[in-house]
């Protein structure tokens, strides 16, 4: 992008970057050294032995597949329809999902709270999983359409003359070939699910119910001053967030450059 | 699944683009049983987002609490809305907030444009500067109000510094605190910004760039004449994402300031989940909902129409 022919020139754009990078890079640290004050690497040991703790982590684990999986098929089936599928009103139905990416979710609170307890799902995992999905599956429809639609038209004529059905020709082309796009569908909806913060906290009123992301608050009442204990909870929160991102950066990357930006 | 090279695409009439590329057929049917693909993300988005926004356009019209469907009582609550010094001042803080969508944009673009020259350790700067966008509000508000606060991490530096003169209680001062949130929410989504700048500068092909520095731009003019430019699709939907984001702006508020001190962190989110979950007060609650939403759906409206009459492919 930048030429820096000089040996100068290339010495000072990494001094630059690293200038513009180390903000970033500053509150992880104290993050690290705050799970190590008082009793350095045994409080990692004291969390993991809590069984709150490994409840918690088991809650948010299935409450994300749960999102997943349902933001994935609902998604990726919806954006090959709006991309290579003759729809009527393929507009209305395509703005009227883009429209929800719009809404704030602390304001459909009561009538979610009020619906849930109405069909007995408050203090279920459902109560959780699907207000995610739903809030999800718009913006990763947007991606998976734009990706989709970037795909050649001559292989599913080809796999028409073959004597593929529609839902055959998305099952072993469309899918196949949208891993990179599939990445991110998967990656946002497990941080959306892994992250959430409100649901969880109105939704699930018992205690062996709850997220991962009440386990600050948990163990600052529990803990009490020790604060070194709740950093360490924290940083093991960030944990499997941050291998799933490495493990699907390289997808994630050309997923992002196909889905967002056409 | 093999394809068939050599099949010869089947004939089609210049001018039907409503053409099926799957199946094939044309207009027959207009693809009624292809709804059944969009059923699904359909159904769950109505079910659950539509619906509940039916819902709360009712619920501003009664003083409901809640748990009771309560009596109708008009536009009443919207009137009490405009007439609440809260809902302005929060609409205020909403306004300032709108500043970090231009800082991330810049910080992600310059980060985004460096990260494609040859520096090294690119992998790394890549991953510090994402990981803050992946990690959850909840895990990183009890370390910043530790770094921000009185005896914190940044006070210790400035004391260390010699600008011992410049430290507060960050967190704690009204007139400090919407800013501190503000540096703490630039430092959790620059990394968003700068992924896709970083995507979409792939996509620039090398002699674009060639053929500039042939004309003798400079690494400057490079940015500002070309870089710029061509990022405006992406432009567009940071900015849209931005918008949205700070008028949904709830968890780092809730869980770093709770709103305080004396009301200086205040948005229209924590507002309405202050009235309508903590004084029962839900009809109020939503008639603030529903000026949440007319803000925001006015805004993302008028920004697509204006992308797409200058010329845009969409968001």
């Amino acid at each position: 992008m930048f030429e820096l022919r000089t040996r100068r020139a290339r010495l000072f754009a990494q001094l630059g970057l690293t200038l513009l990078a180390l903000p970033f890079a500053l509150p992880l640290v104290a993050m690290l050294r705050g799970s190590l004050q008082n009793e350095g690497w045994a409080n990692y040991v004291v969390v993991l032995s809590e069984p709150q703790f490994g409840r918690f982590f088991l809650n948010s684990a299935i409450m994300a597949a749960g999102c997943i999986g349902i933001t994935f098929v609902a998604a990726m089936l919806a954006a090959f329809a709006f991309a290579k599928l003759q729809l009527p009103a393929k507009e209305v139905w395509f703005y009227g999902l883009l429209v929800a990416l719009t809404l704030p979710g602390v304001m459909i609170l009561v009538p979610l709270f009020l619906t849930m307890q109405t069909l007995g799902l408050l203090d279920t995992y459902w109560a959780v999983i699907l207000p995610l999905a739903a809030g999800g599956i718009p913006f990763s429809v947007l991606l998976a359409r734009n990706f989709i639609a970037g795909l050649e038209d001559e292989i599913f004529d080809a796999a028409r003359v073959d004597g593929c059905t529609t839902l055959g020709v998305f099952l072993r082309i469309v899918v196949p070939l949208s891993r990179p796009i599939a990445a991110v569908i998967v990656l946002w909806a497990f941080l959306g699910a892994w992250n959430e913060f409100l649901l969880p906290l109105l939704f699930l009123t018992d205690a062996d119910l709850q997220a991962i992301t009440q386990v600050p608050t948990f163990f600052t009442s529990f803990y009490g001053g020790d604060q070194g204990k709740v950093v360490a909870a924290s940083v093991l929160i960030t944990l499997p967030v941050l291998l799933m991102y490495l493990a699907m950066q390289r997808f994630f990357e050309r997923g992002m450059t196909g889905g967002a930006l056409k | 699944m093999t394809t068939v090279l050599g099949t010869p695409p089947p004939p089609t009439l210049p001018g039907t683009r409503t053409a099926d590329v799957v199946t094939g057929r044309r207009r027959r049917g207009r693809g009624l049983a292809h709804l059944g693909f969009i059923a699904p993300a359909v159904l769950l988005v109505a079910a659950v987002i539509y619906y509940s926004v039916g819902y709360t356009f009712w619920l501003s019209l009664t003083d409901s609490d809640g748990i009771n469907p309560g009596a109708f009582v008009g536009l009443d609550n919207f009137a009490r809305a405009v007439s609440d010094p809260t809902t302005w001042a929060a609409l205020a803080h909403s306004a300032l907030f709108l500043l970090v969508i231009p800082t991330q944009m810049l910080l992600g673009l310059v980060i985004a444009a460096l990260l494609h020259s040859s520096v090294r350790l690119k992998g790394l700067y890549k991953v510090v500067v994402f990981i803050p966008t992946i990690t959850a509000t909840a895990v990183m508000a009890p370390v910043f109000r530790q770094v921000f606060a009185a005896d914190g991490s940044v006070n210790d530096a400035l004391e260390t510094v010699g600008l011992g003169g410049l430290t507060q209680a960050w967190l704690g001062d009204p007139s400090w605190a919407l800013p501190t949130l503000m540096v703490i929410n630039v430092w959790q989504w620059t990394g968003l910004s700068f992924i896709l700048y970083y995507a979409g500068l792939t996509q620039i092909e090398a002699s674009t760039f060639e053929a500039a520095r042939l004309d003798g731009a400079s690494n400057l003019r490079i940015l500002t004449s070309i870089i710029v430019p061509m990022m405006k699709g992406t432009h567009v939907t940071l900015l849209i994402l931005g918008v949205m984001g700070v008028l949904k702006t709830f968890d780092l508020v809730f869980l770093v300031t709770g709103g305080g001190p004396a009301k200086s962190t205040e948005f229209l989110s924590t507002y309405i989940y202050e009235t309508t979950i903590t004084r029962f007060d839900a009809g109020y609650g939503a008639a603030l909902s529903v000026l949440l939403l007319a803000l925001s759906l006015g805004f993302t409206v008028w920004q697509m129409r204006r992308y797409r009459r200058a010329g845009g492919a969409g968001v």
